[in-house]
């Protein structure tokens, strides 16, 4: 039969320039692992936020999550699944946690796996305990890897009247249980000062971030929601040097010069603006922004991508402990996976951000951050007439990821979008 | 208004026609199955209606290809999904239609439309066969019956056999063990329907029901499947004469405003 052609308009991604400095970044700073322990250093894996107090102590630090978006995106995550899966791991749990036995599988069984993504095994773990499943998981590595191990726990509150009993309770835990435990395994005291400049300059890297977010108000946005969630790192886990002062400010100025040129980073013209729920899906960001984009529609902002830091202005480095622990707490980077905080923040984001539709991206082996997402969609939907869509995958997990499925509710999305823009007209 | 139009749902097991003339009325539609190559498919059933209508390919204006092969109909104009599609295939001949469950082959879907028959919301089942006709044909072997007799089995049910699973494989299993029990064919047959209804009246459970509800789909021929659903839901379905074409009807429809 003949072949027609399709009149779908054609749209194409704007890249911009500043992101693509954070690869070569990630690269050294994955790397400089490899070498530390190759040079007979002690390093650590954190699980959940505590490497800024290994940071303090100058401990070379690998932290989880970071590390499974890094090998995600760097298509390492495959054959290091199957070697975790190899050792008898079911493949329901946490896709990061299996990542990282897969990782200890791979070393102590001699699996070949590639040389940019391997991570060596740590002599101490910390553990933030955010979710349930991270308890579970400091106390998997502990069994297997028999090394020290330092807790905290930072459990989610689910009502306002939660947030100062919890910051308390994890302030005195920070004093009791994870200096002290630091302070025994280096041998020295805890170098208040240095957790000081750590903030200091993630406090400068972040207010500059905030300062490009707002750029996401823009019709047409000159960037996107994976151009932030790949600049994540230098206000998190590169949290600390300079140069994520340096990255942030060139990110702005070119920001400031799309803006003030009208360039949208969807071109030739932006149709759909979108929230985007849960997890970033680590592994699979081309395939989906290839997705997005042939519909014209960008990713504007997020729950997950929100978390890290929102209230820099309050980050008083003086306080270095305190402040960091509030931050969590009093400034709301612990609130993000409870529906009752949310739905405040996504009404106020629908106007905010001028928002068509929301996409919520449901991981099969992290539940933590879908809960509520039907509800939320209702809600959203009643209130202000915006449709949603639940789509399920993994953050990082490719066995779990089904194009025809993700096409054809993003699809429908697009299409309700419309349906509803023809009934205002 | 165009002139002759068509529509192609191209689903997991079944690959649908419908062609339109220039009033919206069916000249001809075709259903065969899908096989392996859905592109093959689609243009076995592209080339079988063009017969049945004694028309050439050139005599078409536009085609609108859907479902889950919608991307594979190189011969196609556009593409669009199978819920705006099941919403205006239904709404052409429901009117006042506001909610369409479609149960396919692979997934099912509930679809709430606007008085234009544009979908404002839907939900569909996640990624397994669970309560789709798929599930149904596996659960028909197992009964050693084909759909329609199960159909007229199920009506013949003392009372519903307790089928708990929705994994196809381990109801399958489950289906089995019944027989294995000496429970009653037609009861089993009872209990299979009652389970797919029980999990297409959760996923309504999610948005509440709008009514009229017409019912689309290759599983709404099946009588038993239709009278338990009706029974959970407690409401009349509406259904459409050939409810397998619906979706394919909607391609059409929506090519004619091309």
């Amino acid at each position: 039969m003949e072949e027609k052609k399709s009149e779908e308009r054609k749209f194409k991604l704007n890249r911009l320039e500043t992101t693509k400095l954070m690869g070569p970044w990630v690269d050294e700073h994955w790397a400089s692992i490899r070498v530390a322990k190759a040079q007979g250093k002690k390093i650590a894996w954190s699980i959940g936020p505590l490497f800024p107090f290994a940071y303090a102590m100058g401990i070379t630090c690998h932290f989880y999550a970071g590390y499974a978006a890094y090998c995600g995106g760097r298509k390492g995550v495959p054959p290091i699944l199957e070697a975790a899966e190899a050792g008898g791991q079911i493949i329901d749990t946490c896709s990061y946690h299996r990542l990282h036995l897969g990782m200890i599988d791979a070393i102590e069984k001699n699996i070949p796996i590639k040389e940019d993504v391997l991570q060596p095994i740590p002599d101490l773990i910390l553990c933030g305990r955010l979710c349930p499943e991270h308890s579970q998981i400091g106390d998997s590595l502990f069994r297997r890897l028999k090394v020290p191990a330092i807790t905290l726990d930072l459990p989610p509150p689910q009502k306002e009247e939660d947030l100062k009993p919890l910051e308390n309770y994890a302030k005195r835990q920070c004093y009791e249980v994870v200096i002290p435990q630091l302070e025994e395994f280096c041998g020295r005291k805890f170098n208040y000062d240095r957790l000081s400049e750590i903030l200091a300059v993630l406090k400068k890297a972040a207010m500059i971030r905030n300062e490009c977010w707002k750029f996401f108000e823009r019709i047409p946005s000159p960037w996107t929601l994976w151009d932030y969630a790949v600049s994540i790192a230098p206000v998190f886990y590169l949290m600390g040097q300079q140069r994520s002062i340096d990255y942030y400010q060139q990110l702005l100025d070119e920001l400031k010069q799309r803006a003030g040129q009208g360039i949208s980073a969807i071109a030739p013209e932006e149709r759909f603006r979108v929230y985007w729920d849960g997890w970033i899906p680590w592994t699979f960001l081309g395939t989906i922004m290839r997705k997005l984009v042939s519909f014209g529609a960008n990713p504007i902002v997020g729950r997950y991508p929100w978390e890290f830091f929102p209230h820099p202005e309050h980050i008083d480095p003086e306080r270095p402990v305190d402040t960091l622990i509030e931050q969590w707490y009093s400034y709301r980077m612990a609130t993000g996976s409870s529906p009752e905080f949310f739905q405040h923040s996504l009404a106020e984001w629908i106007e905010q951000y001028s928002l068509d539709g929301l996409i919520m991206y449901a991981s099969r082996t992290c539940r933590v951050w879908n809960l509520g997402e039907l509800d939320i969609i209702d809600d959203i939907e009643r209130k202000y007439g915006i449709p949603g869509i639940v789509i399920e995958a993994d953050m990082i997990d490719p066995k779990f990821f089904s194009e025809a499925q993700i096409d054809i509710r993003l699809q429908a999305l697009f299409e309700m979008i419309e349906a509803r823009r023809k009934r205002k007209r | 208004m165009a002139g002759i139009v068509g529509g192609i749902d191209v689903g997991s097991l079944c690959t649908k026609v419908v062609l339109l003339n220039g009033n919206r009325n069916i000249l001809a539609y075709k259903i065969i199955r899908s096989g392996a190559s859905y592109q093959g498919a689609a243009e076995a059933s592209f080339n079988e209606v063009l017969a049945t209508a004694n028309l050439g390919l050139a005599d078409i204006n536009y085609i609108v290809s859907t479902g889950y092969g919608r991307a594979r109909v190189s011969f196609a104009h556009n593409h669009v999904t199978e819920i705006t599609c099941h919403g205006r295939g239904a709404k052409s001949i429901f009117p006042q239609v506001r909610m369409v469950i479609d149960i396919g082959g692979q997934d099912s879907k509930v679809i709430y439309v606007n008085e234009d028959g544009r979908p404002v919301n839907f939900i569909m089942n996640d990624k397994c066969a669970a309560g789709t006709g798929r599930f149904l044909e596996v659960m028909a072997g197992a009964l050693e019956v084909d759909l329609d007799e199960m159909g007229e089995l199920s009506f013949r049910a003392h009372t519903e056999a307790k089928v708990s699973n929705m994994c196809t494989v381990f109801a399958e299993t489950e289906v089995i063990s019944l027989l294995a029990q000496g429970s009653d064919k037609a009861d089993i047959a009872a209990g299979i329907y009652e389970a797919i209804a029980r999990r297409i009246t959760g996923m309504i459970g999610q948005l509440g029901t709008k009514e009229p509800v017409v019912m689309t789909g290759g599983v709404a021929k099946g009588k038993g499947m239709v009278r338990a659903l009706e029974k959970k839901l407690g409401i009349t379905l509406l259904i459409p004469p050939e409810p397998q074409i619906i979706g394919a009807l909607g391609a059409a429809i929506i090519a004619t405003e091309q």
